[in-house]
């Protein structure tokens, strides 16, 4: 079972890596798209008009990507008292039992995306002239990593490793993500 | 029988250990599903909740903030509060203190606050023969001062789980005094301490070195003025302010200070996405999630109790308050603003409070919460930076938490502490 995960786990750190690249490139892009909207405005006296809405795209990259990211290093914010109080055991299953659910939301994501991009498909986004199904493409590409990023997990636990404990990759520091608050 | 299953699945699945976006999407997705409404919509619901350009700005703002730590803008400032009241009885822990107030300026992360100012201070402290308790204490309190003044991301998040109406200039505003208040009573608080345990004091270091120092940091203090000026006169929106902030951070500490280098870049860049992406999943997720309230009419039901309770505001804002700091002491702030904003603000509201005061409120109470345990993250970034346990912090730390909580009162119940200065702006 192990020696089959492996290359499996390869495979998905690569993809972990190069989401979590393009969304910090999407998170740059942004900043360069709407500084030059304020260049534009000031300096150019003329608002170029796609900023707004390609910089809300990029977003919508940045953030689908980074939440996936976050399932695999596993630094999505949760409410862990209870965890800590229950046998080793109780708290694998549980730990399963939560990352069945982000898989079938993560399903949702993909699923559910996918009948959006369609419908909306014919409809083109006003100011970038794309179709209006490519907003939903970030979502697909979340729900789809944070699947396959939940069945890594349970596999582990299964092949009798102990992703919760041990860190997939090299943890970022808690000071470096929490500054959210 | 909805908010039956809503509560009941996001509950069930917040005490396993489920990621909170997660949990608020699930049970959304079983409340939809049980309702026969087409389950496509949470997701519709989730792709538009993040669509959003106001949203930029928290990213943006804690982009900028790591940049600024990293290339030593951070660094600058607390050489500058300690030139100033380094001579105060406390020295040192009243330099701490300062030195918040003037990051908070900058960046609106009590979390970077405690890292950032911490990892310089704690050191000092120690090599002065300061408690590292006291250390400690003074660094995990003050940093709730970055959570009340301007750019604070986290106000911008009420704003935007309150509807999207209530004005961020305006909030940005209201946190000045309070966090002001919030400075002088731990400073109160630090000088008493520090008399009775006879900690030392600094040398004033001369005129000219205080010159010297304020050069030095006047990049830094300048972005205070271009994040606030810019939003409150309206040449700036926040999203574009606080993108403007990542410019001229990027421009001051590769060009003038010369500290930024490429590696520093690509962690600042990387952290900021590990941050705050699943920050704002967790706002997409909510979108749904605050719908459902709405259609259930809980606030309408809640305020409908609270009448049976008390028509008192005074006894009303009490209760929400020590709710609050009984969530805070559990959970992180954030979502907890997230979660909790559709359902206290219009009590709040049909009480006849006001929403800019109600959210300094707000995040004034959750950020003491995240100075107390059981989870208390800037507790524990400041237990970490001095590498000493929990315990050892929350055994001297009553007198900070007192004052935090008179602040906390003071705020509640004199509502001018926070509508005064937006009302002379507008």
């Amino acid at each position: 079972m192990q020696s089959v995960l492996r290359p499996f786990s390869a495979v998905l750190s690569v993809l972990s890596r190069l989401a979590l690249w393009i969304a910090g490139i999407g998170l740059a892009a942004m900043t360069v798209l709407v500084a030059w909207q304020v260049f534009g405005r000031y300096v150019l006296n003329s608002t170029p008009r796609y900023t707004e809405a390609s910089a809300i795209m990029l977003m919508a990259w940045f953030i689908f990507l980074g939440a996936a990211v976050g399932v695999r290093e596993r630094y999505h914010l949760g409410f862990d008292v209870v965890l800590y109080f229950v046998p080793r055991r109780v708290k694998q299953i549980l730990r399963s039992i939560s990352d069945v659910v982000v898989f079938l939301f993560g399903a949702g994501m993909a699923f559910y995306g996918t009948q959006l991009a369609m419908h909306s498909w014919s409809a083109p986004i006003p100011t970038l002239g794309l179709p209006g199904g490519t907003s939903f493409f970030p979502l697909i590409a979340g729900g789809t990593l944070i699947c396959l990023f939940s069945i890594e997990r349970l596999l582990q636990r299964i092949a009798g490793l102990n992703p919760d404990d041990d860190p997939l990759e090299e943890p970022a520091s808690d000071e470096e993500v929490q500054a959210w608050n | 029988m909805e908010l039956i299953i809503l509560f009941g699945v996001f509950t069930l699945l917040l005490l396993i250990g489920t990621p909170i976006a997660f949990c608020l999407g699930v049970a959304s997705f079983a409340t939809i599903l049980f309702m026969g409404i087409p389950p496509m919509v949470v997701f519709q619901r989730l792709n538009s909740g993040v669509a959003v350009f106001s949203l930029m700005a928290i990213p943006f703002f804690i982009y900028a903030g790591d940049l600024m730590v990293r290339g030593g803008i951070a660094a600058r400032l607390v050489a500058l509060a300690g030139a100033f009241v380094g001579h105060l009885r406390g020295g040192l822990g009243q330099v701490n203190i300062s030195a918040s107030l003037l990051f908070g300026g900058i960046s609106g992360s009590a979390v970077a606050d405690a890292s950032a100012i911490g990892g310089l201070m704690v050191p000092q402290m120690k090599a002065r023969g300061y408690g590292v308790d006291y250390a400690v204490n003074i660094t995990v309190t003050s940093s709730v001062i970055a959570l009340m003044l301007p750019p604070s991301h986290n106000m911008i998040i009420y704003s935007i789980s309150g509807g999207g109406r209530i004005s961020i200039a305006d909030l940005f505003t209201a946190g000045i005094i309070p966090g002001m208040l919030l400075a002088i009573a731990l400073m109160t608080v630090a000088y008493f301490v520090a008399k009775k345990r006879g900690y030392p004091t600094e040398k004033f270091p001369g005129l000219t070195a205080v010159l010297h120092l304020l050069v030095g940091a006047i990049p830094g203090l300048m972005l205070i003025a271009i994040i606030f000026g810019g939003v409150r006169s309206g040449v700036f929106t926040a999203t574009e302010s606080s993108c403007i902030a990542i410019v001229y951070a990027l421009m001051i500490t590769v060009f003038v200070y010369r500290s930024m280098g490429w590696r520093d870049f690509v962690a600042a860049t990387l952290g900021a996405v590990r941050t705050t992406a699943m920050v704002l999943l967790v706002i997409g997720c909510a979108a749904t999630f605050g719908w459902l309230l709405a259609y259930a009419r809980v606030p309408a039901h809640l305020i409908a109790f609270m009448q049976t309770v008390s028509d008192n505001p005074i006894i009303v804002l009490l209760l929400i308050n020590v709710l609050l700091l009984g969530l805070g002491a559990f959970m992180d702030m954030s979502p907890l603003i997230i979660i909790t904003t559709p359902i206290f603000l219009p009590v709040a509201v049909a009480y006849g409070i006001d929403p800019v005061h109600f959210g300094v409120i707000m995040v004034l109470n959750l950020g003491i919460g995240l100075c107390t345990p059981p989870v208390g993250s800037v507790l524990f970034v400041g237990c970490a930076v001095a590498k000493i346990p929990i315990w050892t912090a929350v055994k001297s730390i009553w007198p900070f938490y007192g004052a935090s909580i008179v602040v906390l009162l003071i705020v509640t119940y004199i509502p001018q502490t926070a509508l005064w200065l937006p009302a002379l702006f507008r």
